[in-house]
């Protein structure tokens, strides 16, 4: 079963190490807060501020989710120290949309895929679903922050250790005109996780994209 | 479209399901003292004594197929729910190599557990779910969604974890671990039990013999705390809410809810305060004193045991309970015989993620 979606707002940003600039203490006032906020929580937190949506069903997706919290908890237990409380909470994969949820007081549903390479193709899916059903635009957002320390040793499949895409999205009858079939960036840097959103930020902002549920 | 769950299996540290049901009914825990993953530290866990965790998922799998009516999986949507993926193979190569060159990334991640089912049984579709320990009920959220607007006529939903020091070494840290079998909403709980289990579902649009139907979903968000719940239980209350409205169920007839029930002070107490606010009188316990707490799997564990409740009509005794916290809820003190058309289940999450799941006799 194909939807028809509108694509209402897009956007994207990637760095080969670190994304310097996120706008951290505009986006997040609370220093408490902020303070807590993952790598991937901020780049969500960002890419949503620039989408200015912020009160509506997400759906979230991560292939690697919070590699650093769940990297760290291991090293912590490797050498027999405490595990921090806050780098334990941190590290399910839904920490950054649950973040998102905190910040803007947003008690809608949150759905947070993660499909290996799919995962942005999975998450759409699943953004389709959500907006079929609510009859309401959704927020959906793609982030992947891999930059931990000795990365090279499992790292082969990306020259951008953090990166992240959103599209706010919108179910429409279908009217047979304009609409594209989803694709994937052709764009070797990025990890395939992220690769089908990509395209859609890149090439179909304001436009229609059609999707199998 | 209406969605019914007509084949299921699952294994847990309580055994399969009969062994589950059996050990639910009898008020037997199947949690285990452990010492190895914390030092000087005994933690009540529940574990799976059955050798390898993917040899056991592919298991359960079968045993689905075995019992429904597909003779394969090549035109069903498998969801998958898992908090941790392949977590536990990746500590073990850290732990003993002190590196990571060992680890396959794709092996670690949450999408190990649907790839090892994609490989094995070949399915038209899947993608995972992971949203802590509601992953598996957001699983069936979905699956109920999909049917309901026709996108699938089969959907296998899974839902797997199995233990790893991270979670057990992290709960530790959170200051929420028994060091004996949980007793949830009991006046003197003191913790939860992390443990493992696999669970799978057949939802499918057309009921077979001895289904029972998905008939509602609810979620909410709490955007109250990371990990506290909302001490106003309106995640909780709304979650319950929306489930029994998409079934258009009235809360008077509910009869048995299945708790999320983890033992922690803080869960148990809002749990119950959500339960009375929604609820006038309804039989409540939670089967997590016998399983512990599964993580990712729970809500289709869960979702398994509330089935076999209803089939049976039987309502579960709340095992280690000897003195209720929350007076105003009816905490099931033995086993009830009685019809029961509709049954809910919880589950509540980190970051105030809260799925409820309404199940209901085929008449």
């Amino acid at each position: 079963m194909k939807v028809t979606l509108k694509i209402l707002k897009a956007e994207k940003i990637y760095a080969p190490v670190k994304i310097e600039e996120l706008d951290e203490k505009r986006i997040v006032p609370n220093m408490m807060l902020r303070r807590r906020l993952t790598r991937n929580a901020k780049i969500m937190l960002y890419l949503a501020d620039k989408c200015s949506y912020n009160n509506t069903k997400v759906v979230y997706g991560s292939a690697y989710g919070e590699l650093q919290a769940s990297t760290s908890i291991t090293e912590a237990i490797l050498r027999e120290k405490q595990i921090s409380p806050t780098l334990f909470q941190n590290s399910v994969y839904n920490t950054a949309p649950s973040y998102f949820s905190l910040l803007h007081s947003d008690k809608d549903e949150i759905i947070t895929v993660s499909a290996g390479k799919n995962t942005s193709y999975e998450a759409l899916r699943t953004a389709a679903l959500q907006a079929l059903i609510s009859q309401e635009p959704v927020l959906c957002v793609v982030t992947e922050c891999i930059n931990i320390q000795r990365i090279e040793e499992v790292n082969t499949c990306s020259s951008y250790l953090e990166a992240g895409a959103a599209v706010v999205i919108d179910v429409i009858e279908e009217d047979a005109t304009k609409i594209s079939e989803l694709k994937e960036a052709d764009n070797k840097k990025i990890m395939e996780s992220l690769k089908h959103i990509w395209w859609v930020v890149e090439n179909k902002n304001g436009e229609k994209v059609s999707i199998e549920l | 479209m209406n969605a019914y769950i007509n084949a299921y299996a699952s294994q847990s540290c309580a055994g399969n399901t009969d062994a589950l049901m059996d050990a639910i009914y009898k008020q037997r825990s199947a949690i285990t003292i452990d010492s190895t993953y914390i030092k000087d530290t005994p933690v009540g866990l529940g574990k799976m004594n059955k050798g390898d965790f993917f040899t056991i998922l592919k298991d359960v799998v079968s045993q689905v197929l075995e019992t429904s009516n597909l003779s394969n999986f090549h035109d069903t949507l498998l969801i998958v729910g898992s908090s941790v993926g392949g977590m536990a193979e990746s500590e073990r190569h850290f732990f003993q190599d002190k590196n990571y060159k060992n680890i396959n990334p794709q092996k670690h991640i949450i999408s190990v557990i649907e790839d090892t089912l994609v490989e094995h049984f070949s399915f038209l579709s899947a993608r995972s779910i992971s949203t802590a320990c509601t992953s598996s009920a957001n699983a069936l959220l979905l699956a109920k969604r999909l049917i309901k607007v026709g996108a699938y006529a089969n959907i296998l939903v899974v839902g797997a974890d199995e233990l790893c020091s991270t979670t057990v070494c992290g709960f530790h840290a959170l200051g929420v671990l028994s060091s004996k079998p949980c007793s949830p909403f009991d006046e003197a709980r003191d913790g939860m039990n992390v443990a493992e289990a696999v669970a799978a579902l057949l939802i499918q649009n057309r009921p077979t013999k001895d289904a029972v139907e998905l008939a509602g979903v609810g979620a909410s968000s709490d955007a109250y705390h990371m990990t506290n719940p909302d001490p106003t239980a309106s995640g909780a209350f709304s979650a319950m809410k929306n489930a029994l409205e998409d079934a258009a169920v009235a809360p008077e007839k509910v009869d048995y809810i299945n708790a999320h029930g983890t033992g922690t002070v803080a869960n148990d107490q809002v749990e119950a305060l959500g339960v009375e606010k929604l609820f006038d009188d309804v039989y409540i316990s939670s089967t997590k004193a016998v399983t512990g707490h599964t993580l990712g799997a729970a809500g289709a564990l869960e979702a398994v045991v509330v089935c076999e409740v209803i089939k049976r009509g039987q309502i579960p005794p709340q095992t280690g309970l000897k003195k209720a916290q929350n007076e105003n809820i009816h905490l099931a003190t033995k086993v009830y015989k009685r019809e029961i058309k509709y049954a809910l289940s919880n589950s509540f999450a980190f970051g105030g993620n809260n799925t409820s799941i309404l199940f209901g006799a085929v008449q």
